[in-house]
């Protein structure tokens, strides 16, 4: 009864929330047609001049002979051109800061608390596995509405998301989102997507601590859920005189995957990586999917013959730091690997490789569309480099009916553009999801061109330090290029910071004198900056590491 | 013939997968004669102005005069010397990882999936002469990790330098790096079991215990299934199946030691549960017990005189090679190591210096005896005809210092070749120079200097640290 009671409480919390920061329009008006506009239908032709009719959330018509029916509201599309809205086909939108945890109520809010969440990947109620082995784990259970990374997705024309967990070797399973909407409900388009797995080891000491390790409990939990499988097929047979098998939702998850009905994604880049990855799929005839894959195109014969297509991560690697003289060269394979990553696409697209483009959790997702340029002037063809955004993943993602391409009976999401998508001047005017329009920030506020954003101002950062209860300071920083300065006041002593520096991506970083537990310590925080937060990790000298988090309280003088 | 079933068997396999399917699809390696050198058989003594005929990957023809198809290499080897590829026992090269040690027992895991064929020890380890390499896991358990045998194919992807029909084998490990007695005890922290020598014996005793339990199950279950439709079988055990191979003769055990009573007890338990030590490892103390090293029918795979750095290292000697070869052991030098590697030419050498054996028992330390320990003695390890083309050609006797590797052939195809290093380097100058102009790898005006790329250690001594490369 306490944890009905717990549930019933957070969920009109939540309810709450959702109410107060919802922004999308609630308006009688469900008919909308653009008029006199190019369309990029994806499926057909591109109509030079036509008209777009939506009713109801759904592509009610498009084509070059449409009329606007008398009760839409009609937008002029003169000078605009209009797709199919854009599909990021590998990201961790709406879900909570902290790992997903699908028994939300439980635990009590505490600052310690917290930290563990961020800290581990998810976990599921009742599971037989360690956390980071739970395939159960399911993001549907914890996608919120709303924030300041979804808009920003959405400024720059992105209208659906696979969001998957953020972390563990079996992640646990993604859900494809509309980037509006009031509520989970309403935002999912097909849940769960896809299985997820990472090869990134646990780092609790706990066994697999090694990406030895972690192949052989991949290996070995699939095995265990073949037996399962067919012990619970044994069962139904004979209930009568069999030993029942004991139920474990992790392996039951699992059913679906080494069954080949559910596509496993796999994190992969480099080729090595891919080709174990591709062993894998192999080994236990999983309906493989790539995601990452920078050098994919040197397996591409590979993923080709065995139809595995690609989420690639159009987070291009550029060398982020500065030439010191005194630093070694760097190695000519990390020059190459560079360059060539600009070229993967074409050469997937050569190959005959399916693939579409994901954003790959970059800093500054208002770059997306700029690198997807870079591939374009490294040889992709335009018309592929749309494709890679709308229909090739929605077919990837298994929802090629109701996404992907300006077709009646279509779901209407739609990104509208003055200028050519890749276009370096290129606008993003108009964005409908289910049929809806879709409020835009100014450019300004993140959009393309926003460049380097400044950390300059005055912050508060509440700091969560193991063990300890949390802890305001504040910060105030000046920043003139990449160069930092500042000084920090408050409850942990007042001082100058030093090893200062801002990089334009967004990383943040200093050192400071600060007290703690009674003695002056050497504090170092790393951060990145994002959506007017910098959030990262604080490492002192000689005590358990933290992270922090820093609001803005005051703009620059 | 059981060994061709069984290799036809591997066959089967392997032909099944689809990274072979690349391999099948090359083209024979070209033929190449080597004319007037001298040639260091390892099984026939040494042959003075005498051509080496590579034909289809295999040494196809040894003699004077040999005649060549048309359109054959012919390289001079007038003053040079042709070796067999130098074959390293205990390495840990292409691997990006060497351990899984949250465990006292990970023979689940497997070296053969952390190949990384492209990286650069190989190609160093290539210029040394090597050309084949047992990929062992490291040493933080009693029962550690499978191997991985390969031959340096450098260039090609992973799946093409497995070496077919190898034994299959698995780490083991006793001593020091096992009871983590290099790890500071920690506030709050368990230890991970064993912590002595003792345990070290019980978990090993441990493990095969459940791994004839699990054999039994399976065995019934077997037998079970054959009256009884609704059987649901046992659980497949990926940590215990190795072990249960190792109880059937089907897999080589390498064990990791160093003093004499450890020794003895490996070998005494190994009798009790009925099974074999292929080879122990680094035994730095086997001079003191080689008599019962050999009645075991284990072989040794040893440094020639790397010691003392640690506790259990202090023991020993560099007549330790010496002593027990003529103790009838069959005796390899390894590296364990990346940079040793290079230059395990000169660690077999020093067993002529140290303990006078002949050269052609210092030759076969790093050849014939790690393919014999390693089951690949019909393929390589010497130059007989009909075996691999997996040699050498040296510009001196390869136990001189000043000598060094010309061109190294594995399955008669050239993987390094000195001169054409050589002339490719202004090329690689200039790409570069080029690299460097390319927009993504222009340097920003400020901000942290560039991270030094975080590498293994090269000098691991089957160190228990777990690091991964980048």
């Amino acid at each position: 009864m306490p944890k009905i009671r717990s549930r019933l409480v957070v969920a009109s919390a939540l309810l709450f929330l959702f109410a107060g920061a919802s922004n999308a329009q609630r308006s009688a008006i469900d008919t909308y047609a653009i008029t006199n506009a190019r369309i990029v239908t994806v499926s057909g032709p591109v109509i030079e001049r036509g008209t777009v009719v939506i009713r109801n959330g759904l592509i009610a018509a498009a084509g070059a002979n449409v009329t606007a029916p008398s009760d839409a509201r009609v937008i002029d599309g003169t000078g605009l051109t209009v797709y199919p809205g854009l599909i990021d086909s590998y990201t961790n939108l709406a879900l909570p800061e902290a790992a997903p945890s699908p028994s939300p109520g439980g635990g009590g809010g505490g600052g310690f608390f917290l930290l563990q969440q961020q800290q581990r990947p998810a976990a599921g109620p009742n599971s037989t596995q360690p956390v980071g082995l739970q395939p159960e784990v399911m993001v549907e259970d914890v996608i919120r509405p709303g924030g300041n990374e979804i808009e920003s997705s959405r400024n720059i024309g992105i209208t659906t998301a696979l969001t998957s967990p953020r972390s563990g070797i079996w992640m646990g399973q993604s859900a494809l989102i509309n980037l509006a909407g009031e509520s989970p409900q309403q935002m999912i388009v097909r849940s769960p997507v896809a299985m997820h797995v990472g090869f990134t080891p646990l780092r609790t000491g706990q066994y697999p601590g090694s990406l030895l390790g972690v192949f052989a409990a991949l290996r070995q939990m699939m095995l265990d859920a073949q037996r399962y499988r067919d012990s619970l097929q044994v069962y139904e047979r004979a209930p009568r005189g069999t030993r029942r098998p004991e139920t474990d939702r992790s392996l039951a998850a699992l059913i679906p995957v080494i069954d080949g009905r559910m596509p496993v994604v796999m994190l992969a880049n480099s080729e090595r990586e891919i080709s174990r990855a591709l062993d894998l799929g192999a080994e236990f005839k999983l309906k493989l999917i790539i995601a990452g894959g920078r050098e994919a195109d040197r397996v591409a014969d590979r993923l080709a013959k065995q139809n595995v297509p690609v989420l690639l991560s159009l987070n291009l690697p550029r060398r982020t730091t500065a030439a010191l003289p005194e630093a070694d060269p760097e190695p000519l394979r990390v020059l190459r690997e560079r360059v060539e990553a600009q070229q993967t696409a074409a050469k997937l697209a050569k190959a005959g490789v399916r693939f579409a483009f994901q954003s790959g959790s970059m800093n500054n997702i208002s770059e997306l569309l700029g690198n997807a340029r870079t591939t374009i002037e490294n040889g992709l063809q335009v018309a592929d480099a749309v494709r890679a955004f709308t229909i090739w993943p929605s077919q990837i993602l298994g929802v090629q009916d109701q996404l992907g391409s300006i077709e009646v009976g279509k779901i209407a999401n739609l990104t509208v553009t003055r200028g050519d998508l890749f276009d370096r001047n290129s606008r993003v005017t108009n964005v409908f999801i289910d049929g809806r329009p879709v409020d835009l920030r100014p450019a300004a506020a993140g959009g393309p061109g926003a460049g380097r954003s400044s950390v300059s101002g005055t912050w508060t950062v509440n700091i969560k330090l193991e063990g300890q209860a949390d802890q305001s300071i504040t910060l105030t920083l000046q920043q003139e290029g990449e160069r930092l300065s500042g000084s920090i006041s408050g409850p942990l002593g007042a001082g100058e910071i030093s090893n200062a520096s801002a990089s334009n991506t967004g990383e943040v970083r200093f050192t400071v004198s600060v007290n703690v537990e009674g003695q002056t310590k050497e504090a170092t925080f790393t951060g990145r900056l994002a959506n007017n937060e910098i959030r990262g990790n604080v490492a002192i000298v000689g005590s358990a590491p933290g992270t922090f988090t820093a609001t803005r309280s005051g703009q620059p003088n | 013939m059981k060994r061709v079933i069984s290799e036809l068997l591997f066959l089967a396999i392997v032909t099944t997968l689809p990274i072979n399917a690349a391999r099948a699809q090359r083209p024979a390696a070209p033929e190449t004669l080597i004319r007037n050198a001298t040639v260091l058989t390892v099984t026939r003594g040494t042959l003075q102005n005498t051509d080496v005929l590579l034909r289809n990957g295999k040494i196809a023809a040894i003699g004077k005069n040999l005649n060549a198809s048309a359109n054959a290499r012919v390289i001079d080897g007038t003053g040079k010397y042709v070796m067999p590829g130098i074959i390293d026992c205990h390495s840990h090269s292409m691997l990006d990882t060497i351990n899984e040690g949250t465990l006292a027992v990970t023979s689940m895991v497997r070296t053969e999936d952390m190949l990384n064929p492209t990286d650069v020890d190989l190609y160093r380890e290539l210029a040394g002469g090597v050309t084949t390499l047992n990929l062992l896991h490291g040493s933080a358990n009693p029962i550690g990790g499978l191997n991985t045998v390969v031959k340096i194919k450098y260039g090609r992807p992973a799946g093409e330098f497995l070496f077919p029909g190898a034994m299959p084998g698995i780490k083991f490990a006793l001593g020091e790096n096992v009871k983590r007695s290099s790890q500071p005890n920690q506030p709050g922290v368990t230890r991970r079991y064993p912590n002595t020598r003792m345990g070290v014996e019980e978990v090993i005793r441990d493990a095969f215990t459940r791994a004839r339990d699990y054999k039994r199950a399976w065995d019934e279950y077997r037998e079970a299934s054959k009256r009884e439709k609704n059987l649901i079988p046992p659980r497949r055990d990926l940590q215990l199946e190795p072990l249960v191979e190792i109880l059937e003769g089907k897999r080589y055990v390498h064990a990791h030691c160093y003093i004499a009573s450890e020794i003895l007890m490996l070998i005494s338990l190994a009798d009790e549960f009925g099974f074999k030590i292929k080879t122990f490892q680094h035994v730095l103390e086997g001079y003191k017990v080689a008599k019962e090293i050999a009645a075991h029918g284990a072989g040794a795979s040893i440094f020639a005189d790397s010691w003392g750095y640690k506790i259990e290292a202090y023991d020993a000697i560099p007549y330790n090679a010496a002593i027990m070869t003529r103790a009838g052991v069959v005796v390899s030098m390894n590296s364990d190591s990346d940079e040793r590697a290079r230059r395990l030419n000169i660690e077999a050498a020093k067993a002529m210096h140290w303990g006078d054996l002949t050269e052609e028992q210092a030759l076969k330390l790093v050849t014939l005896n790690p393919a014999i320990q390693l089951g690949i003695q019909e393929r390589v390890g010497s130059i007989d005809v009909g075996k691999d083309a997996d040699i050498a050609i040296w510009n001196g006797h390869p136990f001189s210092v000043y000598s060094r590797v010309d061109t190294t052939f594995v399955d008669g195809e050239v993987f390094f070749d000195r001169e054409k290093d050589l002339a490719r380097r202004p090329e690689l100058a200039k790409e570069r120079a080029a690299l460097e102009q390319a927009e993504p790898n222009r340097p920003r005006t400020q901000g942290p200097s560039p991270q030094t790329p975080r590498r293994r250690p090269s000098k691991h001594e089957d160190d228990d640290m777990e690091v991964e490369k980048p």
